[in-house]
């Protein structure tokens, strides 16, 4: 993808993967979160988070707001010469909303450049996919509206990256949009605080432990060690990296101000 | 008396009037999972034909209860949080307030819809609301807003016995707020204020989380204002007369409103009280409500919702 392909970040972990992914730096995320005015959004948020260099246009706690939103970027993709992709990132139960099917739609009708990704980690709060979806592919979807569907291994981030990579070329081809499911797993409780339940049963300790057998970061490292593209020191350093770059953001964060109220009227009317 | 939590009020209400009536039945995102404790042990008790857990969709699931509700149901639709039901807005403000009137009558829409309203936790714009008055906006869907435990079980076991639909806010401040519930069956009448303290120079009217902002403030002037707190409990139908009996002897009136100020419920009773009770007023009537702003989230919250300290304000700027 490119600097400026516009993304929709899925609302879970609002946004930061997406963000990291395309290189922004996350410590305007975090003082974000800690309501400061040195935040993506000013602090006014606290959730919400936006760059408008790296093609975030914004974020939404509503579920379902970004299917037509990313039809409006796909607009503007197709109308405006800068050969622009959008990827729609969503859950499995965002796949719910009406929204998607409308938005497929229009999508497809126009054949707008959209990537629609699906986050499946099969859990929707304490809903088991298997009871707010009727078919075992959420894929599945995308036939109805001529679009191709396809479902990968969501802990494999090869194949993530290569099934989004043939559909942004198609996209940016003009030859439309096209749906991936990525199943993947809910490594924590929907919300902090909240238990972790399935239905009506909490998930057990043991229940953790098989999930993280295939945790994608580490089956990653792993692959890379065996292919020899990375050694474990070099992963090491990159960890270290890491650790420092999330101390920084912390201190970022830390050393901003909370907004002055004079900016509710600042941003409420452009003028 | 014993006393519970508010929403140990609304779980008492579920399971009384499901037992009833077992038309009842409660519909909603992670219901059976307990999303909020008032459904925490429904799902073991009445099974899943009877508390359902929906896909995320809104529209479709109020607009299935609105149907549900004409054909023999009695429905109780728990949207999560009140801001989410502008995902259904056709289904909750159009179809469900207007069918029996656009149907001469023929049919009833006995469905219930609440949600968590409100603000307090710094959650931003979306689920922070408390949207009274795009719903008085709507005629044909009562409005129901318990500040305690006690109205908070009354008032729900009367909507679910409505035969209208109705709109039931439970505030997130609220729900772990103590107080005396008798363990008798017992309903409350919608359109009947209570007076939730008596006093001589302020007539405030709050309703939902701000009554116990209003008791508060209340408290800290005794001996200084006297200050009486009226709290209508539902908006739609509303108990003008009791505001109007208040003001009579205190010609003074601060409306508390979380709502945004604008077109809010506070600007309608302003203007019903100018209408009906203008001679009554020594002091123009002061309203408290949320600045007609997004709710922002974080530290910005406190500058747009209500708080004691601007209620106060109020009260002493009329309490000459």
């Amino acid at each position: 993808m490119n600097d400026d392909d516009f993304v929709f970040p899925a609302v879970r972990g609002h946004g930061l993967p997406h963000l990291i992914s395309k290189g922004v730096d996350p410590k305007y995320y975090l003082a974000e979160h800690c309501g400061k005015s040195t935040g993506s959004c000013g602090g006014v948020s606290t959730y919400h988070n936006i760059d408008t260099e790296h093609g975030f246009f914004g974020l939404a706690g509503t579920l379902g707001t970004g299917f037509p939103i990313s039809v409006g970027y796909g607009m503007t993709s197709k109308w405006n010469g800068k050969q622009q992709v959008v990827v729609s990132c969503f859950g499995d139960g965002t796949s719910n909303r009406g929204t998607l099917h409308e938005s497929f739609l229009m999508a497809a009708n126009w054949k707008l450049p959209i990537v629609w990704v699906c986050e499946n980690n099969q859990l929707s709060m304490y809903v088991p996919v298997k009871d707010h979806h009727p078919v075992e592919n959420i894929a599945d979807l995308a036939f109805g509206y001529g679009m191709p569907g396809e479902v990968v291994d969501g802990q494999d981030v090869v194949a993530v990256a290569k099934a989004v990579d043939k559909a942004v070329a198609r996209a940016r081809a003009g030859e439309g949009p096209s749906l991936i499911e990525c199943k993947t797993e809910r490594f924590v409780t929907h919300s902090i605080g909240l238990p972790d339940r399935i239905d009506l049963e909490d998930r057990t300790k043991d229940d953790y432990v098989e999930l993280k057998k295939r945790d994608p970061v580490v089956l990653f490292q792993e692959k890379l060690l065996k292919e020899g593209v990375l050694t474990q020191k070099e992963m090491e350093r990159i960890d270290q990296e890491i650790a420092v770059e999330i101390d920084a953001a912390e201190a970022f964060a830390d050393a901003g101000s909370p907004p002055d109220p004079s900016v509710l009227d600042d941003y409420l009317y452009a003028k | 008396m014993r006393e519970i939590q508010y929403h140990k009020a609304i779980n008492e209400a579920f399971i009384e009037e499901m037992e009833r009536d077992e038309t009842v039945y409660l519909m909603g995102e992670s219901l059976r999972g307990a999303n909020y404790p008032h459904s925490e042990g429904l799902a073991k008790r009445f099974g899943d034909q009877r508390v359902l857990d929906t896909p995320i969709c809104e529209a479709a699931f109020c607009g299935a209860a609105v149907a549900s509700a004409m054909t023999g149901y009695r429905p109780i639709v728990d949207l999560m949080f009140i801001d989410f039901m502008y995902t259904a807005a056709d289904e909750i403000l159009l179809k469900a307030p207007q069918w029996r009137f656009m149907h001469g009558g023929k049919v009833n829409v006995p469905v219930v819809f609440m949600g968590a309203a409100g603000g307090g936790m710094k959650l931003a714009n979306e689920h922070s609301q408390i949207p009274s008055s795009i719903i008085l906006h709507s005629p044909g869907i009562k409005l129901a807003v318990p500040s305690t435990p006690y109205d908070a079980k009354g008032l729900m076991k009367t909507a679910i016995r409505d035969n209208n639909p109705v709109m039931y806010f439970w505030h997130k401040q609220l729900m772990a707020v103590t107080g005396e519930v008798p363990e008798e069956d017992y309903t409350i009448p919608f359109g009947v204020a209570d007076v939730k303290r008596e006093g001589t120079d302020v007539t405030v009217v709050a309703y939902s989380y701000m009554v116990q902002l209003a008791l508060e403030v209340a408290k800290k002037l005794e001996g200084e204002i006297s200050v009486e707190v009226v709290d209508p409990r539902t908006l739609e139908p509303f108990d003008l007369d009791a505001v109007l009996k208040s003001v009579e002897k205190t010609n003074r009136l601060v409306i508390v409103d979380e709502d945004t100020e604008r077109c809010s419920f506070a600007s309608e009773l302003a203007a019903q009280v100018v209408d009906k009770g203008f001679t009554l007023l020594d002091e123009p009537i002061k309203r408290v409500c949320a600045g007609n702003y997004p709710i922002p989230g974080g530290y910005m919250e406190q500058h747009v919702l209500p708080s004691v300290e601007k209620i106060e304000a109020a009260i002493r700027s009329v309490a000459v």
